[in-house]
């Protein structure tokens, strides 16, 4: 491009400047031929008269024309003297005076017979010479007058000079040249860095810059690149979290998957093909029964996981109070085996939502609560009225966890230890659930924790 | 014949791989964390560890690195090839991905132990004894002929013994994949097996699945 533009920038202007260098010499050129003419026309017309006069006032004292025409021709000796320009005369066809020693004249210069005066160019030996012939006028038509004016002097001084506009014509292209060279290389520096930046982009360096300088259209540009490679970055960015937040749901779901299948394969096997006690039997089939349940009680969360994002839900008003209560009821026998205490506290009458989502987000809420804490512990939910909007807390004093873990254990599968240890029961789908409710409630969800100290659940409800 | 530490989270599958292992007469210790695994190995001595990878607090991978002289073989839910050349090269024996099955848990278990111990294998049941190693067969200590493929349905029956072993897949461990034959081959040597050791109440014909050598425990 850079020398596309430099060859075509370079061409227009050598053939312009070129083109303008000849007009001007071709005029000049004329001008210089029309001025010889014209002064040989003047001068030919000037001695065609004066000859006349003589030859008239040799006739009139009786002398003959054709003796006297040395003497006549004195007066115009001075051009033989000079190289510049000579004199011929003819008598029909015959020389009968002439002032340069040489004659340069050829028989085609014979004028035309109505008068007029011819005047031609001829070139002998490099000079140009202009010739202007013309016949004497009657009485004496029968005599010709070639006059000859040597033009090589001035069409050499013309051709210098042509030749001079040239040579600066040469050094003003070269200097051009030169100059168009660097101005385009400083046009083409940004783009040549914007091909150098996106290859590197193309390559993977997602972090590389244009250095934005200046404010014109370039810089414009550079920085609208530097906006999108930013976007594509961003972009790139939230792809890969995706992909392998996807990946990590594969995996966790293929490990939830696995372990029951291996237990119930494996105990179905152990029933087939080992000879056993009843004790044996029995286990081996609680076993089956339980892992199956397992399975059964992943598919269901699933399946509820994936309903929530589409189905519609059910906006009605709910009685806080009851909600707890049924809540309560629901969790009663966890609550009675660690001997949880439990506190309910309520200033709002009644939540906007879907009855049973909501009561499954509390339960899931409640039900991690009463996980955390060990026996005689203690569980509170308050549902109070924060800056206008409605917050429902539930609040335990259990093991509690890190804040850098709280932002991620509604992920799907997490778990706190790294092992996807059963020991607490559940699927790792239960906060998952809770998330999903809690933004089809267009709510927030916010867990507030510390090791040792607890937790705190609160769902902050916003149209509600 | 052997203790065995099995270490795995999941109170089923620990279970059930404890009852696998006893089948054949090993004898098991179950742990469910790497903590209790790796006070369990400082005060007794194992033969073999069964290691689960994900394992509550510090992995399988943490605590193989602790006890690297005992043979291991990992266990894991995970099958992809990164965690499985990482098992391999830490110097793991072997690696079983979950969902096993009972037989390839027994035989990698087998193979594990003959490569590690290295004294005799012998097996003795009653009269009998069998030495592995000698591929011989007494009957109070009278030298018993056995074809190659009697002794290795022998092996094959003593190594999964008390479990049942459907035609197909005798076929398959004691002659290879690639054996087209009829399975009733099978129920002759079984019968000449019977025959020459007088284990003709010990291999059992099992109802609609195959034979099974029955062992007290």
């Amino acid at each position: 491009m850079k020398y596309r533009t430099f060859l075509t920038t370079f061409l227009l202007f050598l053939f312009f400047f070129n083109l303008g260098i000849l007009i001007i010499t071709y005029v000049m050129f004329k001008d210089t031929l029309r001025q010889a003419e014209e002064r040989s026309l003047a001068e030919h017309y000037m001695i065609t008269s004066a000859i006349v006069k003589d030859f008239y006032a040799i006739e009139s004292r009786g002398s003959d024309i054709e003796e006297s025409v040395d003497s006549l021709f004195q007066p115009y000796r001075y051009f033989s003297s000079n190289t510049e320009s000579s004199l011929v005369l003819y008598k029909e066809e015959q020389q009968v005076y002439s002032t340069s020693k040489e004659t340069l004249l050829s028989k085609s210069l014979k004028p035309p017979k109505d008068g007029n005066r011819l005047v031609s160019f001829q070139e002998t030996d490099n000079r140009t010479y202009v010739i202007v012939s013309g016949k004497l006028p009657s009485p004496y038509d029968f005599y010709t007058l070639v006059y000859l004016f040597d033009t090589t002097d001035t069409i050499t001084s013309w051709a210098k000079m042509k030749n001079t506009l040239f040579l600066v014509g040469l050094t003003l292209v070269t200097l051009l040249a030169f100059g168009l060279l660097l101005l385009l290389n400083r046009i083409f520096k940004p783009l040549s860095q914007i091909t150098q930046t996106s290859r590197e982009i193309a390559a993977g360096a997602y972090e590389t810059r244009l250095s934005v300088s200046g404010n014109d259209e370039l810089a414009k540009m550079s920085q609208s690149f530097n906006y999108m490679a930013e976007e594509i970055h961003r972009q790139m960015k939230e792809l890969i979290t995706a992909a392998e937040k996807k990946q990590q749901f594969i995996d966790n779901f293929a490990h939830e998957l696995h372990t029951p299948l291996t237990a119930i394969y494996g105990y179905a096997e152990y029933l087939q093909k080992a000879a056993l006690t009843d004790d044996d039997r029995l286990s081996a089939i609680s076993y089956i029964m339980s892992e199956s349940k397992r399975v059964q009680t992943l598919s269901n969360q699933l399946l509820d996981l994936a309903n929530l994002k589409n189905d519609q839900i059910v906006w009605e008003e709910q009685n806080v109070n009851e909600l707890f209560q049924s809540v309560k009821q629901t969790l009663h026998s966890k609550i009675r085996k660690k001997k949880i205490k439990t506190d309910f506290y309520s200033e709002i009458d009644g939540i906007k939502g879907d009855a049973s989502l909501l009561k499954s987000l509390f339960v899931n809420l409640m039900d991690n609560a009463i996980k955390a804490c060990e026996m005689d512990g203690h569980v509170m939910i308050r549902a109070v009225l924060e800056d206008g909007k409605k917050i429902v807390c539930i609040q335990d004093n259990g093991k509690g966890m890190s804040p850098e873990i709280t932002e991620y254990i509604t992920e799907p599968f997490y778990r706190v230890e790294k092992s996807r240890s059963r020991k607490d029961g559940g699927t790792g789908l239960g906060l998952s659930i809770c998330k999903q409710i809690v933004l089809r409630h267009n709510a927030d969800l916010e867990f507030i924790s510390h090791p040792g100290k607890g937790m705190i659940a609160k769902v902050i409800f916003t149209t509600s | 014949m052997a203790v065995i530490l099995i270490v795995e989270d999941e109170i089923a599958i620990n279970e059930l791989i404890k009852k696998n292992l006893q089948l054949v007469g090993h004898q098991c210790t179950s742990v469910f964390n790497g903590e209790t695994a790796l006070s369990e190995l400082k005060s007794h001595i194992y033969d073999l560890i069964i290691l689960d990878i994900m394992l509550p607090e510090q992995d399988g991978f943490e605590v193989f690195e602790k006890v690297q002289t005992t043979p291991t073989i990992f266990l894991t839910a995970r099958n992809s090839l990164s965690d499985r050349v990482k098992g391999l090269s830490m110097g793991a024996d072997d690696y079983l991905t979950k969902p096993f099955e009972m037989l390839e848990l027994l035989a990698r278990v087998e193979a594990v132990l003959r490569r590690t111990q290295k004294n005799n294998q012998c097996f003795e049941l009653g009269d009998v004894r069998i030495d592995f190693d000698s591929h011989q067969v007494f009957i109070m200590e009278q030298l018993i002929e056995c074809t190659p493929k009697e002794f290795k349905l022998l092996e094959v029956l003593v190594n999964n013994r008390n479990i049942a072993l459907s035609r197909e897949r005798l076929l398959e461990l004691v002659w290879g994949y690639d054996y087209i034959g009829d399975s009733r081959t099978i129920d002759v040597h079984i019968q000449k097996l019977r025959k020459k050791l007088g284990w003709e109440k010990l291999i059992k014909t099992v109802y609609k699945i195959g034979y099974r050598l029955e062992v007290n425990q």
